[in-house]
């Protein structure tokens, strides 16, 4: 089990990663996709999620490239890699286990 | 682009180094860009510009520390921090070459030697045997039950039951030396040549693992007992010299000795067994006597079992050997089996010299360590301002301690790096160790990968043994103080001189243990190289002429448990006609011959004796007392010796055969067997061989050392050559075919070689000299490795000393310049310049003592490591100690001089203005 600090981190990863699982995106986008999906509930400010991302990057889950948005700016845009995909695969899992884990706790405790 | 994650990360993390500019400007454009896009999006709520800025810098925080965050995961910033270090600490070097170098061929001396004896003795504990599967190879000896330190060979009785009983080996071969032999001299001008080679069984081969090259080697059936083939296999060494490496040489005839032999086999040139002098090899010839006899002269090698340990075949060789010693008692009865290891048997040897050596080392590199510790401690209260400097604008103290640390692991690899060549001179000096006998030469010690590496792991080591002190030194201090105030008054010196105190005393007590270890050795070396031997070896040439012993050994059979040989056709007229020859020569101002040298370590032939109207001892014990080694001389031995003769007359011509017979004792066996009374006159029996005459005692000669490293003298006979029974009983008949000749001469004694040699020659063409030598260097060989041993400790020692009178100087003089304003203050109060001397003084005589006081507790302690390579020395040897701690004090007391006197001479006045 990770520990409670581990698991804040881990859940700005988990999050990233399933963000970008669907297509490339910058790290303003992601940052308002987790915000627009959670119902505007999570943010995740960018003192977290630059250092995340540049991590994840060394960590060779996603990769990233200059490209140009719709309007023409060019932006960093992450996307995942192969491990990365396998990386989100083991971190829902184990996030499934654990929030049904405090879930059990809480209904029965 | 399709990676594995391994290979991606470390993609990431060499961009990340190579790349460190570019990356940092796409941070600065990644945050850029959020920025542009935070603004845009409080545009579109309806801000101002200029507002729409401000509030987007406000959510965006501290940019600067955020791209620091993104930075520090790349995971090289290490990387980088050493590299800055490693900069900085190259600028440090080269600020005090002086330091650098200093502190670099201490540490080169220290880390070189230290690797090149840690190599050689890698080698003693796991030295390559160079056989397939080595490991599994093994030596059955025996040793006496009254002396476990004595190592046998095997008999052959021993060898049978073991190779026929033991159950541990796969396979078990015995070897002997075969007697040389001689190539006679040929007809297309190729001199006569002794070769030396040596009887294997068939069954040794396989042991060892080895194929020929050419050919085949013996079959079981051509080592009958008492009959072996006469075939050898050749070693490549004779094959390429005297075959010139001839594929047909296979089958082909060589006389030898008299006796015609077929070339069956060519053995590889890496294949030296059992010694790397081996020639050839004959298949072993035993015969049926020697199936009863008891005399262990058989090498016994076996291999191992896969998965039987040597401890379990010790277990069982034990058994096998309790069992023999019960059933055949007169044979076995008081020895025992000891199975060795071929690696520890050929390389054990050095074990005990080159812990020794590693011991002096060890405490060089300790002395080196604390003497640089002590210089960077000094040289850390000069750097204090910019240590604290550094902090004060936010470094941690983790963060400076690293890059004081990398200054010194620098330094030390830089040693470290000098001190290969260091260690690649020490290895070629090891190499020139002698091996007693029956064990090998290192001769595969190589400054190598693993002793590279070693070498590298050591440097480092030391690098973080001496930096730590001072590094954690330096930030202990309050950061305030040296700001506020200038660099000269610092903070808390207390704990720095303590420190120092401590490091000077190991030194000087590291340097006295080194000092009295090799004055105890260099002490012993002298009393060796001068006890009185009792004889002059200056201007002696001593060579052997020698007859096979195959020609007139007759085996007769076992007597009371050893060999019993008759001596036909005698070699005496031979060596009698090479002995009045030689005496015809002009160079030499005296001839004289001895049947083995005269001082020797490895072959004493001994004789058992009774005295006339002395009754025998009844049990055996006693009766072994009666014993003395046993030479055979020529008239005049002892003159061309200058051996005095106590009382008595030297032989001379007239003892010839028909003479009466008679012996000269030495002075031991005089005061063993005729205490207090006069021996001359008094008669011996020799032996209990038929034709043996009884001997009139006709002199006493002074003790010729039978050892070159021992005192304690054996009794020993002396009986003319001439005057000798053709029955002999024991195991050296090989005594009676062979001469050791002394030429004397005023001049150079190699300069008689040429006309010697062709004297010989003369009277016997196909048995060529061997064992050409001076009596010096004869002598001398043996001094070599203690001289070697001696030398190096001295050399080891003296480098010791230095370091530590260069550490105490330096405590000394950065006390005195710490102290020149108070000292200056004490001037001006009038205090004379004997009283500052006793202030400075005070230090430097407590830190002295108390380094020889633990210097000298720890020679009590280590000093009895080194008794067994002391000679008429004690450990404890009160002299040594004593002035070898006088000489120390003398050279500490003297590297005070120079602070002491600058402290004296201080001008108050200038002292006080300075500040």
């Amino acid at each position: 089990m990770p520990k409670p600090s581990d698991l804040l981190q881990g859940t700005v990863d988990l999050l990233i990663l399933r963000t970008l699982s669907r297509e490339p995106l910058h790290g303003w986008a992601i940052s308002k996709r987790i915000q627009q999906l959670s119902g505007e509930v999570l943010s995740v400010q960018q003192g977290s999620l630059y250092p995340a991302l540049h991590r994840l990057e060394q960590s060779g889950w996603i990769d990233s490239e200059w490209k140009d948005t719709e309007l023409g700016r060019s932006a960093k845009f992450y996307a995942l890699t192969r491990e990365g995909k396998q990386q989100l695969e083991r971190e829902v899992d184990s996030w499934n286990r654990l929030s049904s884990a405090v879930g059990l706790v809480l209904k029965k405790a | 682009m399709i990676l594995s994650r391994p290979l991606r990360v470390w993609r990431q993390r060499i961009r990340s180094l190579v790349h460190k500019d570019n990356l940092d400007v796409q941070l600065g454009q990644e945050f850029a860009f959020h920025f542009e896009q935070l603004v845009q999006e409080n545009i579109a709520e309806g801000m101002a510009l200029t507002d729409a800025r401000l509030a987007a810098r406000r959510a965006l925080g501290n940019v600067a520390l955020l791209e620091e965050q993104c930075r520090d995961q790349r995971r090289v910033g290490w990387l980088q921090d050493l590299w800055q270090d490693c900069r900085y600490g190259v600028r440090m070097m080269r600020q005090s070459p002086g330091f650098t170098l200093i502190v670099a061929i201490s540490l080169a001396l220290g880390i070189g030697a230290n690797t090149a004896i840690l190599g050689a003795l890698r080698t003693a504990l796991l030295g390559n045997v160079p056989f397939p599967d080595g490991n599994r190879l093994v030596l059955l000896r025996t040793y006496p039950e009254w002396n476990p330190a004595l190592s046998n060979s095997a008999s052959i009785p021993d060898y049978l039951a073991w190779k026929q009983q033991s159950r541990s080996f796969e396979s078990m071969g015995a070897s002997i030396a075969d007697h040389s032999r001689d190539f006679g001299a040929e007809e297309d001008g190729r001199p006569a040549e002794r070769i030396e080679g040596h009887g294997f069984a068939p069954s040794l081969f396989v042991t060892l693992g080895v194929q020929p090259l050419l050919g085949r080697t013996f079959t079981e059936a051509e080592a009958e007992i008492d009959h072996p083939a006469p075939v050898m296999v050749l070693s490549h060494r004779l094959w390429q010299r005297r075959f010139g490496g001839d594929p047909g040489v296979l089958g082909k005839q060589v006389r030898l000795s008299g006796t015609n032999l077929t070339i069956i086999g060519v053995m590889p040139p890496d294949f030296r067994y059992p010694l790397a002098e081996t020639e050839y090899w004959v298949p072993l010839g035993i015969n049926h006597f020697q199936l009863q006899g008891s005399a262990r002269f058989f090498e016994v090698a076996a291999r191992l079992k896969p998965g039987v340990s040597v401890q379990q075949a010790q277990a069982e060789m034990d058994g096998i050997g309790d069992q023999l010693a019960r059933d055949f008692p007169d044979r076995h009865k008081g020895w025992r089996i000891r199975v060795q290891t071929l690696r520890d048997a050929w390389y054990g040897w050095m074990k005990i010299p080159l812990a020794t050596l590693e011991g002096a080392v060890a405490l060089v590199l300790l002395i080196a360590c604390a003497n640089i510790a002590g210089l960077l401690l000094a040289r850390g209260a000069a750097r204090r301002p910019e240590i604290v400097m550094r902090m004060a604008l936010g470094a941690g103290r983790g963060r400076v301690v690293r890059q004081m640390l990398t200054e010194s692991v620098m330094l030390s690899l830089i040693g470290g790096a000098l001190g290969t060549f260091v260690a690649w001179g020490a290895l070629r000096a090891l190499l020139q160790m002698n091996p007693p006998p029956a064990a090998q030469r290192m001769a595969d010690v190589v400054v190598d990968l693993p002793l590279l590496a070693l070498l590298g792991l050591l440097s480092t080591v030391t690098g973080l043994i001496f930096g730590i002190g001072p590094a954690i030194a330096c930030f202990q201090l309050d950061l305030a103080g040296p700001l506020k105030e200038s660099t000269r008054s610092a903070g808390s010196p207390y704990r720095r001189n303590r420190l120092q105190s401590a490091l000077v005393t190991l030194q000087i007590a590291s340097a006295l243990v080194l000092l009295i270890g090799s004055g105890l050795l260099i002490n012993s070396f002298v009393r060796l190289a001068g006890f009185d031997l009792n004889f002059d070896p200056s201007g002696l040439l001593t060579f052997e002429y020698r007859i096979p012993q195959q020609q007139y050994v007759r085996n007769m059979g076992v007597f009371q448990g050893a060999p019993y040989s008759a001596i036909d056709p005698s070699p005496t007229p031979a060596i009698q006609r090479v002995y009045e020859h030689l005496r015809t020569m002009r160079g030499p101002e005296s001839v004289a011959g001895i049947s083995h040298p005269p001082v020797n370590g490895l072959v004493l032939s001994t004789m058992s004796f009774s005295i006339e109207d002395r009754p025998t001892p009844e049990n055996a014990a006693d009766r072994n007392t009666f014993s003395a080694v046993y030479f055979l001389i020529t008239p005049n031995f002892f003159a061309t010796m200058k051996t005095r003769l106590v009382r008595g007359r030297d032989l001379n011509d007239f003892d010839s055969a028909s003479a009466p017979w008679v012996a000269i004792i030495n002075e031991t066996m005089a005061r063993r067997f005729w205490p207090g009374e006069d021996p001359i006159g008094k008669r011996l029996m020799l032996g209990v061989v038929s034709g043996e005459r009884p001997r009139e005692i006709i002199g006493v000669v002074r003790d010729i050392p039978t050892r070159r490293d021992r005192s304690d003298p054996l009794p020993a006979i002396y009986a003319s050559y001439l005057q000798q029974s053709p029955a002999y009983r024991g195991p050296s008949a090989n005594m009676f075919g062979q001469m050791t000749f002394l030429l004397r001469t005023s001049g150079d004694p190699m300069s008689l070689v040429p006309e010697a040699r062709s004297a010989v020659a003369d009277v016997d063409p196909d048995h060529a000299i061997t064992r050409i030598q001076t009596m010096e260097q004869f002598w001398g060989g043996g001094m070599r490795d203690k001289r070697i041993l001696a030398g190096v400790l001295g050399v080891f020692a003296f480098v010791a000393t230095i370091l530590a009178a260069i550490g105490i100087y330096g405590v000394m003089a950065y006390s005195v310049a710490e102290r020149t304003r108070e000292i200056g203050i004490r001037m001006a109060l009038g205090a004379s310049p004997g009283k500052v001397l006793a202030l400075i003084g005070g230090r430097a005589a407590v830190l002295i003592s108390f380094g020889v006081l633990f210097g000298l507790a720890g020679s009590l302690a280590l000093s009895q490591l080194i008794a067994s390579q002391l000679w008429g020395v004690q450990p404890t040897d009160p002299a040594t100690f004593a002035a070898v701690s006088l000489l120390l004090i003398a050279v500490a007391l003297l590297a005070c001089f120079v602070p002491a006197r600058r402290a004296i001479r201080v001008d108050p006045t200038e002292a006080l203005r300075s500040e």
